[in-house]
């Protein structure tokens, strides 16, 4: 299992920031984010706190690093090039914070990747009593954001052939080993795996982190009719006017939308 | 606004994302949490879009996922209430 951690300051309040989480596809660092559906959506009666449960299906090729540890046929051809993402968020406005948490659903035994973040409204009131006297510039909101990734790899411990959760994965996890796996160590493999993953998301925490940036500075300055406005421009720019579904059943599997010509 | 993985759902997720956005900014964010004006339009989306999800596969995907991160993730989200 590989960590990475990342800490962040948005220089812009909690609200606008937890807006700006839930608004933030399309942006221009977001191409290869196709569509997002809101799955679940309530209030805990109890809490007052909003959970969300979204999913994404992001464009997305397994690195070839990690294609040449495969089995042939193993995620190669036959993937689609496309993944969907599971991510629940919960809101406490109250007390000012978020806790988002990101998977990738498919090809976890290859690479689970596990992606939560915490924002939190920044305290400023001990700022305001140490700058008393200086007044002008002390409603200076910010929202810090602490982002942590885990990468697990399970290849190699049966599970990855198993398509169904079967009771006989030992058998399977047998055949795995005796087969691919006999040669090489399955731990080095795992780990070279969960370190590709670890440098493919150092780019990508960097680009979210723009992404989200753009979307804060359009609501600044045009709140969220700003952002619906910069959305229509970014969608059309990377899809064309007919908007990124077409190409999401062209490159998919299923068929059964062909007569749709919106 | 994003688009759905769904093209036919596209207008009534339009309308209940444009929904969200003006309760959770002029409602939820200040306090005023216990109202849920756009549930009529979530339960339209949602019919729309649980068809889809299910001719794709896509929903017993997502059940298992849910299922997998539970164990670690929801003990984790308790702690914190």
């Amino acid at each position: 299992m590989k960590f990475f951690e990342n800490n962040f300051t948005y220089d812009y309040s909690f609200p606008a920031v937890s807006l700006a989480y839930f608004l933030r596809y399309p942006n221009p660092y977001s191409r290869h984010v196709l569509t997002t559906d809101v799955i679940d959506r309530y209030v805990d009666p109890k809490t007052q706190r909003l959970h969300t449960i979204r999913i994404h299906l992001k464009k997305s090729k397994v690195p070839s690093g990690i294609l040449k540890l495969l089995p042939k046929g193993m995620g190669g051809s036959d993937s689609s090039g496309q993944s969907y993402i599971l991510e629940r968020t919960i809101v406490d406005a109250r007390e000012g914070w978020m806790e988002t948490e990101s998977r990738n659903m498919e090809w976890t035994g290859i690479l689970s990747v596990v992606e939560k973040q915490f924002y939190k409204r920044l305290q400023s009131d001990e700022d305001r009593l140490a700058f008393d006297g200086l007044a002008i510039d002390k409603i200076s909101e910010q929202t810090s954001v602490k982002t942590t990734v885990t990468f697990r790899s399970r290849i190699g411990q049966g599970k990855l052939l198993a398509k169904k959760r079967q009771d006989t994965s030992d058998i399977e996890d047998e055949e795995s080993r005796k087969g691919f796996f006999s040669s090489l160590s399955t731990a080095g493999i795992q780990r070279t795996i969960e370190l590709i993953g670890v440098s493919r998301t150092k780019e990508a925490v960097l680009k979210s982190k723009q992404g989200m940036n753009i979307v804060l500075e359009r609501l600044r300055s045009g709140g969220v009719v700003g952002v619906l406005e910069g959305m229509r421009q970014d969608r059309e720019a990377a899809f064309g006017p007919d908007g990124p579904w077409k190409r999401v059943w062209l490159q998919g599997k299923d068929r059964s939308i062909e007569n749709d010509k919106s | 606004m994003a688009a759905s993985i769904a093209p036919e759902c596209n207008d009534i997720k339009e309308k209940y994302d444009t929904c969200f956005l003006k309760w959770y900014s002029e409602k939820y964010l200040r306090g005023n949490t216990s109202s849920n004006d756009c549930e009529a339009l979530f339960k339209d989306y949602k019919g729309c879009l649980n068809k889809v999800l299910k001719e794709r596969g896509i929903d017993t995907m997502v059940e298992d996922a849910r299922k997998s991160g539970s164990s670690e993730t929801d003990a984790e989200f308790l702690r914190k209430s």
